[in-house]
């Protein structure tokens, strides 16, 4: 999926994330601030990287701001702003997968 | 429970909330402010709040009965999440300079600061750093100065000012404010001051970006506000610019003699006294006075708007003049001569 325009979805609440895309042309950038990045700094990125890959996002600029989402959170925040970015939210939401 | 809600401009209730809560918390209301939104108990009782004004947040507050609930986190969330809809995802905010812990848990990094005052942070971590990083390619050998301009349009004023500079340094970065404020496009602006500063080989053009006089560091510049105000904003703003002028290499920077402008004349007293402690030269020139008139972009447009155009014609040099007698130009100056206000307040 190739991301239009900036979207962000999530909020900075406790247990939660908030994920902002954005376009870029040459790969995934991807900033991550978390409140137990000491903990699951790692566990976060590969589970953002993961779902961006499912997704089949190439390029874009990602920042994340965890407050202590659990993975499954991450994961649907990450979707949902990529669907939001590239106007996939509207209807048919393609939970868990990705838009072919 | 608690909940989020908009403060309409109309709704005069919440409003004298909002006020109340400011003040009680010592945070200066900003007088323009385009969105507002706060955290209301279940009596209605305001017990956060938070504002904003293009792409950047302010008037940020929570009351201190309510501190560690995150409430902040909600308000910023929803600021955040308009600021995106409105397709800003560079985003700017002030806060209280003991505050800025908060926001960097919330994912803001810091710009600039005025000690024991603010600090001006954005969502970006490498934001700033980017921004020098791009113009450091620009460093110059030797005595570098700085102007920063609106050129608003450019004048033979400006042309004076820039030929002086230049001519007394090595090199001459010339930031042109990139903010859209006003009837001339910046595409128009900028094309004018390029061809007026053609023929000097010294000079260095910018586009002054998010981090000079824009309506993130220096709102109070575009649209009328108290002098408190204007202080604090143009303090902030040489702030952000003694570490551009560091990057590049800057030492001095220079500034037209105001007198009819009351934002710009407290902008110069403001660098008069910040710049040298950062150590930068400030060096205010007197402005270039023709048949005993004195030259200035106000003037110009003043004229235009009261359609005058020759009365504008001897202040501009052969490039700006050009693009006035065209036929390009006459939706612009139609637009100046709508204009309730042409000089710059």
């Amino acid at each position: 999926m190739e991301i239009k325009k900036p979207a962000i979805a999530g909020t900075l609440e406790s247990s939660d994330a908030q994920v902002a895309v954005e376009p870029a042309d040459s790969g995934i950038e991807l900033y991550l601030e978390s409140s137990v990045m000491n903990q699951y700094g790692r566990q976060i990125k590969a589970t953002v990287l993961e779902t961006l890959e499912r997704l089949g996002v190439e390029n874009a600029r990602v920042t994340v701001v965890d407050k202590g989402a659990l993975d499954c959170t991450i994961k649907a925040r990450v979707e949902c702003a990529v669907f939001r970015s590239c106007d996939a939210s509207a209807a048919n939401v393609p939970w868990g997968g990705a838009v072919r | 429970m608690a909940s989020l809600g908009t403060i309409f401009p109309r709704d005069a209730r919440t409003q004298a909330q909002m006020d109340a809560l400011l003040r009680a918390e010592g945070i200066r209301r900003d007088k323009n402010l385009d969105y507002s939104c706060g955290v209301f108990d279940e009596d209605g009782a305001l017990i956060a709040a938070g504002s904003s004004f293009k792409n950047t947040l302010r008037c940020l507050a929570v009351s201190s009965e309510h501190r560690g609930e995150g409430l902040m986190n909600q308000v910023v969330s929803h600021l955040l999440e308009r600021q995106t809809e409105q397709g800003n995802s560079h985003v700017f905010l002030y806060t209280k300079a003991k505050n800025d812990r908060i926001f960097r848990d919330l994912g803001f990094y810091e710009i600039a600061r005025v000690e024991g005052e603010l600090v001006f942070m954005e969502n970006r971590r490498d934001g700033f750093a980017r921004y020098l990083k791009g113009l450091a390619a620009t460093r110059r050998e030797g005595k570098c100065a700085a102007i920063v301009m609106n050129a608003n349009p450019f004048t033979r004023g400006h042309r004076h000012l820039v030929e002086r500079a230049a001519a007394e340094n090595d090199a001459l970065h010339l930031f042109l404010l990139s903010e859209e404020a006003g009837p001339i496009p910046f595409a128009v602006r900028k094309r004018l001051v390029r061809e007026g500063v053609a023929d000097l080989p010294n000079v260095i053009l910018h586009d002054s970006g998010p981090y000079i006089i824009s309506s993130a560091t220096f709102p109070s510049y575009f649209l009328r506000d108290e002098d408190a105000a204007i202080l604090a904003h143009a303090k902030l703003d040489l702030c952000v610019f003694g570490k551009i002028a560091a990057a590049i290499g800057v030492t001095a920077r220079y500034a037209g003699e105001e007198k009819s402008s009351h934002v710009t004349a407290l902008y110069n007293e403001t660098m008069a006294a910040e710049l040298p402690r950062q150590g930068l030269e400030f060096r205010q020139i007197p402005r270039l006075a023709l048949d005993g008139e004195t030259v200035s972009a106000s003037a110009v447009r003043q004229a235009i708007h009261d359609g005058e155009l020759e009365k504008a014609a001897f202040m501009l040099p052969e490039s700006s003049l050009r693009y006035f007698t065209s036929a390009e130009a006459s939706g612009v100056i139609a637009a100046i001569r709508a204009m309730d206000e042409a000089k710059h307040y």
